[in-house]
């Protein structure tokens, strides 16, 4: 589909939920748990892929820097998010190499 | 029920744990708390996780992030960009409170300064936190509790045993949290000017000044009296053994404070199940105490070895002189009166229920609720809408790497 930045998008196989805060200029297809992220009004079908069940953590960034992508999950779950087929990694701040 | 600081708005531009943790005081107090982070780097406080001091892996809780910026909203803003910094700058114009950690050289150079502030919020309170005081020499350096609180302010001296090799180390944070408190009583104070007034002020607190206050019986005294007065007794020769350590039969400790000790010294006895020692003359009164105090210090030391620490705990349940158990950390959780007054608050994040420690100023009698810390940036989006700008903008943003 095409995204638009404010887009809120739920899981259909858990209870993770999104808002598209990055989007890609061309056509993406997004997925959470082996099933496609859907509009809220839609209705949830499908069962949770155990192969992608890394779970989601609210509050984290997913991202695909070459897509341009970038999702804000709001809500987390049990389903891996993916971006055509590919599972996002989380951003996080990057690691001080060293400290006091 | 309402915060004393419901409507405030505070905008923290800070670090590690002293000056964040006086947000997550003002959070509690109801205000709205928005910590500004780098959008790569965020606070260098989250990266400790990455240092193999707080247990990894998914789901683990940064309980080191957690407990000085619960409550808080995250935005990611690169404030050395012109685009971030007009961004800050519209978050300024809204804002009551402006916190920072950072160096005078650094607030310069970001144009974050007192009147850089001030020109756009005239009446803003600006609170900043130092290692030592925004004058002298030394105002330019930074510092952390464990050099500016705890070894330049004379604590680590003040606790260390003398047969000690080297000053025995602080706990993490620990001149920070007592700093962060002091900050936010600053904060109220000037708010509450302010509404007087209509006058803003700029509030200092450094980590000097801070243990200077914590210590400043020995600090007054050794102005008073030279050298470092306040005597470190072996415990064997204390003058008043109702005050001291007593050892237990699972090798924990128990301590009195019996400052009165000839008001306290028969309820003792009894309560140690020892009623005889209130007619041995050696112990008769505080002098005779004091005289044969080797001997009061060895018959105590037998007594209290001869009970566990919970069996003394029950025993001395009763007792109107003040004495306590040298607990650990672990054992908050159990403690009646941690429960009773709702010291510790249950946050839950990520299916992971975990407790945080409430900010120790209550208002009429309640223990609010709290949240958990914000992700790096978590807000950023719904920041920025409410502020008005557009997701084109925010967009541009973050191509630009000015917003997260």
């Amino acid at each position: 589909m095409q995204l638009k930045p404010g887009t809120k998008l739920v899981s259909s196989v858990c209870e993770t939920q999104v808002v598209v805060v990055r989007a890609p200029e061309g056509e993406v297809s997004l997925g959470c748990g082996g099933a496609p992220l859907i509009s809220p009004d839609d209705e949830p079908t499908g069962e949770l892929d155990p192969a992608l069940s890394d779970g989601s953590l609210i509050g984290k960034r997913y991202a695909d820097e070459e897509l341009g992508l970038e999702l804000l999950c709001t809500r987390g779950g049990a389903g891996t998010l993916t971006a055509n087929g590919v599972a996002l990694l989380s951003k996080g701040a990057k690691p001080l190499p060293s400290s006091d | 029920m309402a915060g004393a600081l419901d409507g405030v708005k505070v905008l923290e531009v800070a670090a590690w744990t002293f000056v964040p943790a006086a947000g997550a005081v003002l959070a509690d107090w109801g205000a709205d708390v928005i910590k500004v982070e780098h959008p790569v780097m965020g606070d260098p406080q989250r990266g400790l996780i990455s240092m193999g001091l707080i247990p990894g892996g998914p789901g683990a809780v940064n309980y080191i992030i957690e407990q000085p910026n619960r409550g808080k909203r995250s935005i990611g803003l690169d404030i050395s960009t012109e685009h971030g910094r007009r961004l800050l700058y519209k978050l300024v114009e809204q804002s009551d409170v402006f916190l920072t950690s950072f160096l005078p050289e650094t607030r310069q150079k970001l144009q974050i300064d007192v009147e850089h502030i001030r020109a756009i919020k005239p009446d803003i309170v600006y609170a900043r936190g130092s290692g030592q005081g925004p004058k002298g020499p030394d105002a330019g350096k930074g510092g952390y509790d464990g050099a500016s609180y705890w070894a330049r302010g004379g604590v680590a001296n003040a606790l260390t045993p003398e047969c000690a090799e080297y000053p025995i180390g602080g706990r993490a944070a620990f001149g920070d949290l007592a700093g962060g408190m002091a900050i936010a009583g600053g904060i109220g104070a000037a708010l509450f000017q302010r509404e007087r007034t209509g006058v803003g002020s700029v509030i200092d607190v450094s980590l000097l000044g801070m243990a200077m206050w914590v210590l400043s019986p020995d600090v007054v005294a050794s102005g008073l009296y030279g050298g470092d007065p306040m005597p470190k007794f072996d415990r064997k020769n204390s003058p008043n053994p109702l005050v001291g350590y007593y050892k237990t039969k699972d090798d924990r400790f128990l301590t009195f404070m019996l400052l009165q000790s000839d008001r306290f010294w028969p309820e003792l006895c009894e309560h140690i199940g020892r009623p005889e020692l209130i007619a041995d003359e050696r112990f008769a009164d505080a002098g005779a105490r004091f005289n044969n105090h080797r001997d009061l210090i060895t018959t105590l030391d037998e007594v209290f070895a001869s009970r566990t620490l919970a069996e003394w705990c029950v025993a001395l349940q009763t007792m109107k002189g003040v004495w306590a158990p040298v607990q650990m950390a672990s054992e908050m959780v159990d403690d009646p009166q941690v429960e009773a007054n709702g010291y510790l608050r249950s946050v839950s994040l990520n299916g992971t229920d975990f407790d945080l420690v409430a900010s120790p100023v209550q208002m009429d009698e309640t223990s609010v609720a709290l949240g958990p810390a914000p992700e790096h940036g978590q807000h950023t989006e719904e920041i920025l809408l409410e502020l008005g700008i557009d997701w084109d903008e925010i967009a541009e943003g973050k191509a630009s790497g000015a917003v997260l």
